[in-house]
């Protein structure tokens, strides 16, 4: 059967199809002529100009054609083409515009192609700025590319599929929604509209967190790809030199990244806090950790020439890492032990195939090319710059190995076949604290010392101010946050110290400037995260585990765990705070929660401090989602989580407090008794004899009479008595209201084998006030951490900034 | 030996360190019947909710305690009792996957993570009005 549909618009797919097998193609081509390119002997030889610019044109046609998929997936998005899987399945017609980025890199092919856009924009730079080095290094950089643009394919060889295209595959097409009456329809584009975006990502952090997230992991591949050229060429102690530019702003762009991460985490997820050791977490850290040891190392490797090996090792892992990752968050593999990884997309077999292509491709490099290493190196000092550097990579090294061993426990499972689950947050802070304190007293010292060989004496000296202070300020803040743990007071002190001992190198030993401050700075910034992180997790404070006076009314049970109710008008103190909640108020898909935070003024008086709005994302598609709201202080934030709510009422605002809400059911034997708000209800009773006149009823019809009765608190009985009726095989009920209490019952049901009825009981909305369930946390110093990213971020591109000053007045 | 070597020893104890700590410390996936068995050990048991029966949340009482019936991959069922309020959606979730340890004939859990279809992939195309 053959339906001509109506308004279907396949242009623009065919367009967006074409670019993506123009993108495969010409990248392709211009990898192989790059390789061709690199062979000839000498840049001059004729034959090799002619490959290197027909690698050009290649790949600029490549890049022209990334652009072209981008900008008709938004036109797609933009113009709600629902007729397209990817367009139905992440978007819809109510959608914000604001949110249109988000929907685009929401799945897996819109996130392939932000990889695909940097690595393509990055290449375009390397062509200008690599000199020499271009044939090799894009070489390697148009092959990444081809595995890249393979994955947005969609084309099947042999059955088996590669890649996953969003512009090929139609919604009516789609496997999973054969034979849906919908599609019957010629017309079905008009009655048909978007699934819509998981409303977690409806979130501004979720516009910019993506992309710098996926630049950073663009960039490692450049010192990935200079790592490989370098063997290749075999200038293995030359690479470094242009590669190492690009790793810093690698590490501080992924480095902003992963916090935005974590700031979206904090501010719109109910994860609790800003890190939570999750596997997508983890695995955009682990490269971040390999990366600033690559970058270290090459510092040492310029100014000694030593650690060699450990330049390419670093350089290599880190995008292998990144490759592992996308495996890990990609193939489906991580399951139950992520919130946010993406859906299986039957990619998985293409997905290893790129990791061990070019994990291949580095040891392969690595092992032919050895003698290239010298093997034996004149023993460093312990008491040089580049010693202590080497140090801290190696510490990176491992705590990054700790990280990856444990994110990759479903992974394990899979190829041993067992059932290890992943662990917890607190058995990874228990391995990385130890890490952090060994990091931070390295970086603490390793700036007093010289390149090659530092007189101990001079450096004691000059470190002895600094060491003293942090000590003293370890002291005095363990006191005041009442920190008892000697691993977390051992770290406070090591961060402190980091912090302190960079500080003192700035002002004092470089007066101040900003000239080569940069690696000083950053370093500040980097001792401020983990202080900043040490004292607000480990004095993170559930304060609505409350322990508040027994006398204020309505405290309700909270078994010593950190959800507490609230309702309507009721005043429960929280921490230093009594917490008020005012009533919700929807707009948009949103329901606001208004909680207000009172302080008590000396004379005893409650004061308003500040308000706070939670919300619930209403999405009856997707699920609610509810998200947190915090006030932040200098010196702390208040976080405040919805956990619960009535979300019946949502809808009904100005319900009619004489409305009964949804009745409750449950079935009750003679004698028993079930609960509501205002009374006990217990069954004492039928009566088979019912008047049947009084209920204007049949003589032919069977009735039964349950009778109740209703005790209140304050010892006043009432009775009710539903009646349960049968007419020619129909059962019907009479129901009984108590109108004093509010209450009416029903009975439904009679199970002739226990005895047993079924009852509900309705109660009148005015008896059961609004009431939310929720959670409040304190993260003192919280600020510490944010401030210290941006501190970092700026020494780093201060420290960048510096070495292509000093590079251009070089040339 | 070269300090090279000794800090090679050094990473290379750490590491193995680090990998027998992760193992004999890491609770381990099983089904009830396990845990049943290991009564006081943490577990993480994965099953689905049984719809069929009750799931008690009464915020008024305790905002803290929620109870409802799931049936393993083995099929077995026991009553769980998360120390925790009710998470949102928890009756469309498709799969739950609960941490805690077995006290009696009930699973005591205190961490519960849910795969809800609806998130990524549920959904199918249905007719809807235009605004």
């Amino acid at each position: 059967m053959n339906i001509q549909y109506i308004g279907e618009r396949l242009f623009p797919g065919q367009l967006g199809n074409v670019f993506v097998i123009l993108a495969f193609v010409s990248v392709l081509f211009s990898s192989l002529s790059y390789l061709l390119a690199q062979n000839k002997a000498s840049r001059s030889d004729p034959e090799a100009r002619a490959w290197l610019n027909l690698a050009r044109i290649g790949f600029r046609i490549h890049s022209l054609s990334v652009l072209g998929i981008i900008g008709t997936l938004f036109y797609m998005l933009y113009g709600h083409l629902f007729e397209y899987e990817y367009v139905w399945h992440h978007s819809n017609s109510t959608m914000r515009m604001r949110y249109i980025l988000s929907c685009f890199w929401e799945g897996q092919e819109g996130s392939f192609l932000l990889w695909t856009f940097w690595h393509a924009v990055i290449g375009n730079i390397l062509i200008r700025s690599s000199k020499d080095w271009e044939a090799s290094v894009m070489t390697t950089v148009a092959g990444v590319q081809v595995f890249l643009c393979s994955m947005l394919l969609g084309v099947y060889v042999m059955d088996y599929k590669i890649g996953s295209n969003p512009f090929t595959v139609l919604l009516r097409q789609h496997p999973d929604f054969a034979n849906i009456p919908l599609f019957q329809n010629p017309n079905y584009l008009d009655k048909l509209d978007g699934r819509g975006l998981n409303p977690l990502l409806q979130n501004y952090w979720m516009t910019i967190h993506p992309p710098t997230l996926f630049l950073g992991f663009a960039l490692t591949l450049v010192p990935f790809a200079y790592g490989i050229a370098g063997l290749w060429r075999k200038k293995a102690d030359e690479w470094q030199k242009p590669a190492l530019p690009w790793t810093f702003v690698g590490i501080a762009v992924l480095g902003t990244g992963i916090l935005m991460g974590g700031a979206w985490a904090y501010e719109a997820l109910s994860f609790g806090g800003f890190w939570a050791w999750d596997p997508v977490e983890n695995s955009s850290l682990v490269p971040w950790l390999t990366l600033v040891g690559a970058g270290h190392v090459m510092l040492i490797h310029k100014h000694k020439g030593q650690s060699l090996l450990l330049t390419f090792f670093l350089s290599l892992i880190t995008f292998i890492l990144v490759l592992y990752s996308t495996f890990l968050t990609r193939s489906g593999i991580l399951g139950e032990s992520s919130v946010h990884a993406f859906t299986d997309l039957g990619m998985s077999g293409q997905l290893l195939l790129y990791l061990f292509f070019f994990m291949g491709l580095a040891i392969v490099m690595l092992v032919v090319n050895r003698k290239q290493f010298p093997s034996s190196l004149e023993e460093e000092s312990l008491w040089s710059r580049e010693f202590w550097i080497f140090m801290g990579s190696l510490v990176l090294l491992i705590s990054s190995f700790h990280i990856m061993f444990n994110t990759s426990m479903p992974v394990w499972d899979k190829i041993f076949a067992k059932t290890y689950s992943t662990p917890n947050a607190a058995f990874y802070n228990s391995w990385q604290v130890p890490f952090a304190i060994l990091l931070t007293f390295l970086i603490a010292t390793g700036q007093y010392m010289k390149y090659k060989h530092s007189d101990i004496k001079v450096v004691l000296q000059k470190i002895l101010i600094p060491f003293a202070v942090s000590i003293l300020l370890a002291a005095g803040i363990a006191l005041l946050i009442k920190m008892s743990e000697v691993i977390y007071i051992a770290l406070l002190w090591s961060a402190l110290f980091c912090v302190c001992a960079n500080l003192n190198y700035w002002l004092m030993i470089l007066s101040g400037k900003f000239k080569s401050a940069g690696a000083s700075i950053a370093h500040i910034g980097f001792g401020m995260v983990i202080l900043g992180a040490l004292i607000s997790t480990s004095k993170k404070e559930f304060i609505s585990h409350s322990n508040a006076d027994k006398d204020i009314a309505s405290l309700k049970l909270t078994n010593g765990k950190n959800n507490i109710l609230l309702q309507v008008g009721d005043t429960l103190q929280m921490g230093d705070y009594f917490v008020t909640y005012k009533g919700k108020f929807k707009k948009g898909p949103n329901v606001y929660f208004n909680v207000d935070y009172y302080t008590r003024q000396p004379d005893g008086k409650l004061k308003l401090d500040f308000e706070l709005r939670p919300l619930v994302q209403i999405n009856a598609q997707m699920g609610n989602v509810a998200e947190p709201d915090t006030r932040h202080f200098f010196h702390k934030d208040i976080y405040t989580h919805i956990t619960y709510a009535d979300y019946e009422t949502i809808d009904k605002q100005k319900q009619d407090q004489n409305d009964y809400g949804n009745p409750k059911n449950s079935t009750l034997a003679v004698g028993d008794t079930v609960s509501s708000s205002n009374s006990l209800i217990v069954l004492e009773g039928f009566n088979t004899t019912v008047d049947k006149k009084k209920y204007g009823l049949n003589d032919s019809v069977l009735a039964v009479e349950a009778h109740f009765k209703l005790m209140t608190m304050d010892k006043k009985n009432y009775s009710a008595n539903p009646v349960f009726v049968v007419i020619h095989n129909q059962v019907q009920s009479i129901a009984a209201e108590v109108p004093e209490l509010g209450i009416k019952l029903n009975f439904w049901k009679i199970n002739p084998e226990t005895g047993k009825i079924d009852i509900s009981v309705a109660e009148k909305s005015v008896n059961t006030p609004d009431f939310i369930v929720m959670e409040a946390i304190s993260f003192p110093w919280i600020n510490v951490l944010w401030t210290g990213c941006i501190v970092m971020v700026i020494g780093t591109v201060l420290a960048i900034w510096e070495r292509l000053k000093r590079s251009v007045l070089a040339s | 030996m070269k300090k090279i070597h000794i800090i090679g020893i050094i990473i290379i104890a750490v590491s193995i360190g680090a990998i027998i700590a992760s193992l004999s410390s890491s609770s381990t996936y099983a089904d009830f019947t396990e845990a049943g068995a290991n009564q006081g050990s943490e577990f993480h048991v994965v099953g689905k909710l049984d719809k069929n029966k009750e799931t008690v949340y009464e915020p008024k009482l305790d905002a803290n305690l929620f109870t409802f019936y799931m049936v393993d991959n083995g099929g077995v069922e026991k009553k769980v009792v998360l120390y925790k309020s009710k998470p949102a959606d928890f009756e469309r979730s498709e799969q739950i996957v609960i941490i805690g340890k077995c006290k009696g004939d009930e699973f005591h859990a205190n961490e519960i993570l849910m795969k809800c279809p609806s998130k990524y992939n549920d959904g199918k195309p249905s007719e809807t009005k235009k605004l």
